[in-house]
């Protein structure tokens, strides 16, 4: 065992332990290193070439990719579009997370197994999350349509992934139903350490369950809340399976996020260099944005 | 908590309940119409007649099998990797003092928020470099940079909640630092390796992009892109074959999600959460 | 048998320090309690000698060798933890195998050592038991056992009885002290419940905020405390400590605190300027006396009354045989044994002791 060894070593036993430790984390780092740091940095260095993807040839263009990427409408297009999406589905996430995390958090009938048809979603494939979502809004044969038009909501058949603004909404539901159980686990998880005591002298002092609601459990939620959002916030906007499997970014470049973009660039006209120009600038708003969220949330914590 | 069942409660979360799970439903009801129904105007919401026809059709006719044993042989292999390197590297940022330490737990987190996006590229032309282009081998090296951040922070979490005493009392007992390591914290950290490693199969069962952009012959290709690709034509969608496809595809899953559904989500309340 | 010593020994955590500088040397054979409130070093001390933190500086020896860069597995030390830290997914024979198995004791000679320990201290029902399937007496003895197997020469004990509700403590109190009576070895014993340290050591170390305050057995502790903490800190219900003078009564030695002149039967000789005063309760004699107090505060214990009294500004304790009829407000007479009065230098603290005495 290396430990041993380096107890021969004649090492002080805090240099011992301190190699030891370094020792334990080195296959990560060089993991990490390979295949992250590395190709991160030349994710940066590629974004100030141009490259031809089929044959990979490049040449250096300085800042070129940047000019062209601020000055043309496509950027902040995807910007706005990807800004659109993830605020709309995160607010949909957390709404309907909070909501079932507070009502699976009672003691209902069957609680595991709704528990585990809630949470299902989450851990689905996204490639059958899309399948399914598209079967059902298939404008001919989807049982959405067939069942709106049959309650009278709608006269003939909705084109809910092929029109703006249908199509970002649905990308929007989609989104919600396959990532909210994540905001549901952890509420439920945080919900369930609140000590009954609070609530108690709460009804003791004569507050009623909405008051209850704001004045107890949603303060202790602050927390959790706080870091979903951040988390699930990111996630969502470097979102990419999801929408490209939905509507490739259509209809007419409607629905293309920032992450469609990049894949268009790099395999779709094949700029690589471009490509990397996008994804570093998609990566430096989520730094901004990272950055900002969590010092406004020390602000508020302290 | 109440004993007595809140049946108000029960009568408004039901129903949400099974409209969130209806999709799912759809697909395995879907799955088992005849074609007829299927395509009709006026679709049923309960299959006249049941036939596994279409299943028969995508385990038959297709390359399902070959695309299922490579997400196999792809999930496994990346949650070995995985699980190995990160067991040994929480502990590290767990247990030891090392300049540095806490600047590699950030460099941690930094990259669980990394898009992949970003990697696509580099990935490509790194793998493509060292001749790995197209191969099983390429997409367990591309699934480490997600999984692994991911691995060592659920572990991280569970590590930190073994009681430091234990190790100490093996070490005072005779143990090694490391034996220490095997004999208490190993066992102890069991439940959490457990999540860890389900966590990491699906994170790996599920990828899309990485096999989109790195894979392109079916020898190589997992049931993730491979379905998308196999099933849809610029002509035709063959739906009845998708939702038996993404049945089949999901067994694993359901499997999982059946029999470990509480280690699953205890890797959120430790560590999955936490900043 | 063996020694164990400390040498000059410090411990900082980067700007903090912990300790100071320690010198301490426990005889071969000695219980001694590391007593103290909590933060005053005393479990750091104990987890140094374990080799589970590392001394700053100094030296720490056990027996003749300087321990300090060797592994807690080479320090032939036992340790019992205040959680028994007993391993969750071992049985309890496992549980007080692993030492053996770690030294690489053949499994015959595992199994008569287990026997032993087991039947020394009754765990034979135990033995395939989970620690999660114990309660926290039992577990306590396991932790014991695990610790007793292998027979080192120095045991630790970090507050073992802390977890332990109150009748099971007084139980395993006896125990230990007739465990340590049988094997004879040397032990360090972590605590800051005095009762555990004045039943149970041969001699105690006071400690505070990592220094050492008094290192000596119970009665001199008790008796001769050497300065105005140990002498708080010590004895239930506390001393009664004020501030006072010294002066010169004629030859013999007066002091005098609160509105009191106490006339003490030594030469009235070089006298620190300012003094603390203590009084311990059972040195207070309510009754008869020259003295009056108002009763502020009537506890009683069954046994004993503690009586809160206040001499025109002087808080004073007594203990008062019985349960009598003294009641809050009333005013009654007292005494003080002279010869049990303490005195502290007021400008460090320590003990000041007349001449003659």
């Amino acid at each position: 065992m290396p430990d041993i060894a380096l107890q021969r070593s004649g090492l002080s036993r805090e240099r011992r332990d301190a190699l030891l430790g370094l020792l334990l984390i080195a296959p990560t780092v060089l993991v990490l290193g390979a295949v992250i740091v590395y190709p991160l940095l030349s994710a940066i260095a590629l974004s100030f070439q141009s490259v031809y993807t089929p044959t990979l040839e490049g040449h250096w263009v300085g800042l070129a990719n940047y000019r062209e990427l601020l000055g043309s409408g496509g950027f902040w297009a995807a910007l706005l579009t990807t800004a659109i999406w993830t605020v709309g589905t995160l607010t949909l996430q957390v709404l309907i997370g909070v909501a079932m995390a507070l009502l699976l958090h009672q003691n209902i009938i069957f609680r595991s197994l709704a528990r585990s048809l809630v949470l299902f979603p989450y851990f689905l494939s996204t490639v059958v999350a899309v399948l399914v979502w598209r079967w059902l809004f298939n404008d001919l044969y989807g049982i959405v349509n067939h069942a709106l038009m049959a309650a009278g909501i709608i006269d003939a058949p909705v084109n809910w992934l092929g029109a703006m603004p249908n199509a970002m909404l649905s990308i929007m539901v989609v989104g919600a139903w396959k990532f909210f159980p994540f905001v549901v686990i952890a509420v439920l998880a945080r919900l369930q350490t609140i000590p009954e005591a609070l609530y108690e002298a709460a009804r003791i002092d004569g507050a009623g369950p909405i008051s209850r609601f704001f004045d107890v459990t949603l303060p202790q939620l602050r927390d959790v809340l706080t870091i979903v959002i951040l988390l699930r916030t990111v996630w969502d906007f470097k979102e990419f399976d999801l929408i490209y499997l939905m509507t490739g970014g259509g209809p007419v470049n409607g629905t293309r996020t920032l992450p469609l973009i990049v894949y268009q660039q790099a395999f779709g006209l094949n700029q690589m260099g471009m490509a990397a120009a996008y994804a570093v600038s998609m990566m430096l708003v989520m730094l901004v944005f990272m950055l900002a969220y969590l010092q406004r949330a020390r602000k508020a914590a302290a | 908590m109440k004993k007595r069942p809140a049946w108000i409660v029960s009568l408004i979360t039901w129903p949400i309940v099974l409209v969130i799970a209806f999709p799912l439903l759809w697909m395995l009801i879907t799955s088992v119409k005849p074609a007829a129904e299927l395509f009709s105007t006026s679709p049923t919401l309960l299959p006249k007649a049941i036939t596994f026809e279409h299943y028969a059709r995508v385990l038959q006719d297709t390359p399902f099998l070959q695309y299922f044993a490579n997400s196999m042989i792809l999930a496994t292999s990346t949650t070995v990797v995985v699980i190995s390197i990160s067991v040994l590297g929480a502990y590290s940022l767990v247990r030891f003092a090392y300049p540095g330490r806490e600047t590699l737990a950030s460099l941690v987190l930094f990259t669980y928020l990394l898009p992949s996006v970003v990697l696509i590229s580099p990935l490509y032309l790194m793998l493509v470099s060292i001749g790995l282009a197209n191969t099983l081998a390429s997409l367990v090296i591309a699934y480490t940079t997600f999984a692994l951040p991911y691995a060592l922070w659920l572990l991280r979490s569970f590590m930190a909640g073994i009681p430091q005493d234990l190790e100490s009392a093996a070490m005072v007992d005779g143990a090694s630092r490391m034996g220490a390591f095997v004999d208490v914290v190993l066992p102890q950290a069991l439940p959490g390796i457990i999540s860890t490693a389900l966590f990491t199969f699906i994170l790996a069962w599920n990828e899309y992009l990485y096999a989109l952009v790195l894979v392109n012959s079916d020898e190589a290709r997992p049931l993730t892109t491979g379905v998308m690709t196999m099933l849809i034509s610029a002509f035709n969608i063959e739906w009845s074959l998708l939702m038996a496809a993404s049945v089949l595809m999901s067994v694993p899953l359901i499997i999982i999600f059946a029999f470990f559904q509480r280690h699953l989500t205890s890797g959120f309340g430790a560590g999955g959460v936490k900043g | 048998m063996v020694q164990v010593v400390f040498e000059k020994v410090s411990k900082a955590y980067g700007d903090t320090v912990a300790i100071p500088g320690l010198d301490l040397t426990i005889e071969s054979g000695e219980f001694v309690s590391l007593l103290g409130p909590s933060g005053c070093g005393k479990s750091t001390t104990l987890r140094m000698l374990a080799g589970l933190e590392q001394p700053s500086s100094g030296s720490i020896r056990i027996g003749d060798r300087d321990v300090v860069n060797l592994a807690p597995a080479a320090r032939d030390i036992a340790m019992v933890f205040q959680s028994y830290a007993l391993y969750p997914h071992m049985t309890v024979a496992e549980n007080i195998c692993y030492p053996l198995k770690k030294r690489g004791v053949a499994k015959a000679d595992r199994a008569i050592k287990l026997a032993e320990v087991a039947a020394l201290l009754q765990l034979e029902p135990l033995l395939a038991r989970k620690p999660g399937q114990l309660s926290g007496g039992q577990q306590q003895r396991v932790a014991l056992g695990r610790a007793l197997v292998r027979e080192p020469s120095v045991f630790l004990l970090d507050e073992p009885l802390s977890n332990l509700d109150a009748s099971l403590r007084a139980h395993m109190r006896a125990e230990l002290i007739e465990l340590h009576r049988r094997l004879g070895k040397t032990m360090v014993y972590v605590t800051h419940d005095q009762l555990e340290a004045m039943t149970m050591s041969s001699r105690i170390a006071v400690m505070r905020a990592g220094e050492l305050q008094q290192f000596a057995p119970p009665d001199e502790i008790y008796n001769r405390p050497a300065n105005v903490f140990v002498a708080g800190f010590i004895g239930t219900p506390a001393m009664a400590l004020a501030e006072g003078s010294l002066a010169d009564g004629g030859g013999h030695l007066v002091v005098h605190v609160g509105p009191l002149a106490v006339a003490l039967p030594y030469a009235a000789a070089a006298r620190p300027a300012a003094v603390t005063v203590g009084i311990r309760p059972e040195d207070v004699l309510v009754g008869e006396g020259p003295w009056q107090a108002q009763v502020r505060l009537v506890e009683p214990t069954g046994y004993e009354t503690i009586v809160a009294l206040d001499a025109g500004g002087l808080a004073l304790t007594a203990r008062v045989p019985g349960s009598n009829a003294l009641r809050v407000g009333e005013t009654v007479a007292f005494d003080l044994r002279r010869e049990r009065i303490h005195l502290f230098d007021k400008s460090d603290g320590r003990r000041w002791e007349p001449a003659g005495r």
